[in-house]
């Protein structure tokens, strides 16, 4: 009696204590149903466009054919896409060679020249065939006319031992599938945008892990008031080729989500930086944020640094991001909000590569999302 | 009788030469450290960080503790750090021609020009990966010191150092902490200096 007491007590103590550790390690589900921002013109069916990838991954890559199965599964979600022999005159006609964002006079041409609603920019952040395969895209809705404003945006990064499963039983080892199940993600996402349920539900998160090193809000910035952003290719000091452009599109996409941050459609701030010749030695100083504040007509301004942008081939390696990024604000002239971050794919991982991270892009987006928060909360 | 009082003397030999090998590993416990104590820091309110000085083998060390050493500093609260592009703005109208190793009449200069009341300059001496034998881990050693434009004074300098091989990575071999754990545990240290 007293032996199974004891045993009882013992076990309890230690299922307790099983508990507590796990608590310790927990990570935070984000209860928050985060609403998209709303749009009236959701409520007709929009012609889009879809534009030729933009590559950003630096390595040769069947851009086309991703291309192609994104327009067919948008096409299967009901999607009304713009005939691609108008798109490729209109594309040859005004001579389009930066994919990678639309300015506002290409945004008003799309309209009134194609009748395209939105256009559809998309990158290519990685892509690798060698087994097990790697993929990062990122996609963005950008309205056409007077003012190309970003309706939707959504990135997805994948590797195919991400959830390998008991004897590497989902092991997707095909690059084909790998990159259909991307575009599946992409064009579902969108489908729910253009649905009457304009919900993202939030996902098991790790919000511990992904808090920054360090971050600073200053007191005259006020959270709950309304905000119109550009976001600034980040300053690159990675090995990564356009890791900081990657960056950039990271905090738009996050900023996008929120309720009361507009950011700046990238190809819009692009034009302006290439307009006004502003070149950025080690950042923006004072007088460049004031000249781009002004010109786009935004309050904050986003820039920063990425020291490290890092993937891997193959099974062996570990995904790498750190970065830093700051907001100026246009009226006072001061940095209102900075931070710092730095994680590796393997960061927590104690068992048998459990919870590790196989993409940059992946831990990133979640970087971001954890470092935006500190925005508004 | 006289076996008691052998192991006394063994005792007290013993006890000696404990003490002796202690003073062999005894630091000097003189701080290389320097606070003004004639200086007022509340009164400071901008200040600017400099490219620090690399002397690793990391070339980017220099970039990234300046950057977690601004960031840190920003986010006590305490002083506004001018961001970095605005620093890069006034050594290029400055004309400074080695940012990291300033004169004082070039830091006048550059004062003037985007307005701060202090300047911070650095050198890393040591980051990343050190190895002794088998063993290896990772070290930073960082030195700054803070110059007031008022007085054009030296008012602050310290140095900290962190990381480099223990016992438990001579014996286990683990590696040591991660890089941006001692870095940040460096410039927590120099923060700690800073305001204490």
């Amino acid at each position: 009696m007293s032996f199974s007491t004891n045993f009882s007590s013992k076990a309890v103590l230690l299922l307790f204590t099983f508990l507590l550790c796990l608590s310790g390690c927990a990570s935070t589900t984000d209860p928050a149903i985060r609403l998209l921002k709303d749009s009236a013109a959701i409520e007709k069916k929009l012609r889009i466009a879809v534009l030729p990838l933009s590559n950003l991954s630096s390595t040769p890559t069947p851009l086309k054919d991703i291309r192609q199965l994104l327009i067919e599964s948008f096409k299967s979600q009901g999607l009304d896409i713009l005939d691609e022999e108008v798109l490729e005159r209109f594309i040859v006609k005004h001579r389009i060679r930066y994919v990678g964002g639309i300015t506002r006079m290409t945004a008003q041409d799309f309209r009134w020249e194609t009748g395209a609603d939105a256009v559809l920019i998309t990158s290519l952040e990685l892509y690798s065939d060698i087994s097990p395969p790697k993929i990062a895209l990122t996609s963005r809705l950008v309205s056409t006319g007077n003012d190309p404003t970003i309706l939707w945006m959504d990135g997805i990064g994948l590797a195919g031992d991400d959830s390998m499963g008991i004897l590497e039983l989902f092991l997707i080892e095909n690059p084909q599938k790998l990159v259909r199940k991307a575009v599946r993600h992409l064009s579902t996402s969108l489908a729910e945008y253009f649905s009457a349920e304009r919900y993202l539900k939030g996902g098991q998160r790790e919000i511990v892990k992904f808090w920054p090193n360090v971050f600073y809000r200053s007191p005259i910035f006020e959270p709950g008031m309304k905000y119109t952003v550009a976001v600034i290719p980040f300053f690159n000091l990675s090995q990564r080729n356009y890791a900081g452009e990657i960056m950039a599109l990271h905090f738009v996409k996050q900023l996008t989500a929120l309720d009361n941050f507009t950011a700046i459609e990238p190809g819009v701030v692009r034009d302006a930086l290439l307009q006004y010749r502003i070149i950025m030695d080690a950042g923006m100083s004072y007088a460049q944020t004031d000249l781009l504040a002004s010109k786009l007509n935004v309050d904050l301004i986003l820039t920063g640094k990425i020291f490290d942008y890092q993937d891997y081939k193959g099974f062996a390696g570990t995904a790498k991001v750190d970065f830093s990024a700051l907001l100026i604000e246009k009226k006072s002239r001061e940095v209102v909000w900075a931070s710092e971050s730095r994680n590796e794919g393997d960061d927590g991982v104690f068992f048998f590569d459990w919870g590790q991270i196989n993409t940059a892009h992946a831990m990133a987006s979640e970087m971001v999302l954890t470092t935006v928060e500190t925005l508004v909360e | 009788m006289m076996r008691l009082g052998n192991i006394t003397i063994l005792k007290k030999l013993i006890l000696s030469l404990l003490l002796a090998s202690f003073t062999a590993c005894a630091t000097s416990g003189i701080s290389t450290d320097f606070h003004d104590p004639g200086m007022d820091f509340g009164a400071l309110r901008t200040v600017a960080v400099m490219p620090f000085e690399n002397l690793s083998r990391d070339k980017l060390a220099g970039e990234r503790v300046r950057d977690t050493f601004a960031n840190s500093l920003l986010a006590t609260g305490a002083v506004y750090v001018i961001p970095t592009g605005e620093v890069a703005r006034g050594v290029a109208r400055a004309g400074l021609l080695n940012p990291a190793a300033p004169s004082l009449e070039e830091i006048v200069k550059f004062a003037g020009i985007i307005k701060v009341d202090a300047v911070i300059t650095g050198v890393v001496r040591e980051y990343g990966e050190v190895r002794s034998g088998s063993a290896s881990a990772n070290i930073i050693s960082v030195s700054l010191q803070m110059i007031e434009i008022q007085t054009r004074k030296v008012v602050w300098t310290a140095s900290s150092s962190k990381g480099g091989i223990s016992v438990w990575d001579r014996l286990f071999g683990s590696g040591g902490e991660p890089m941006n754990v001692i870095t940040r545990a460096a410039v927590n240290e120099l923060l700690d200096k800073l305001f204490k």
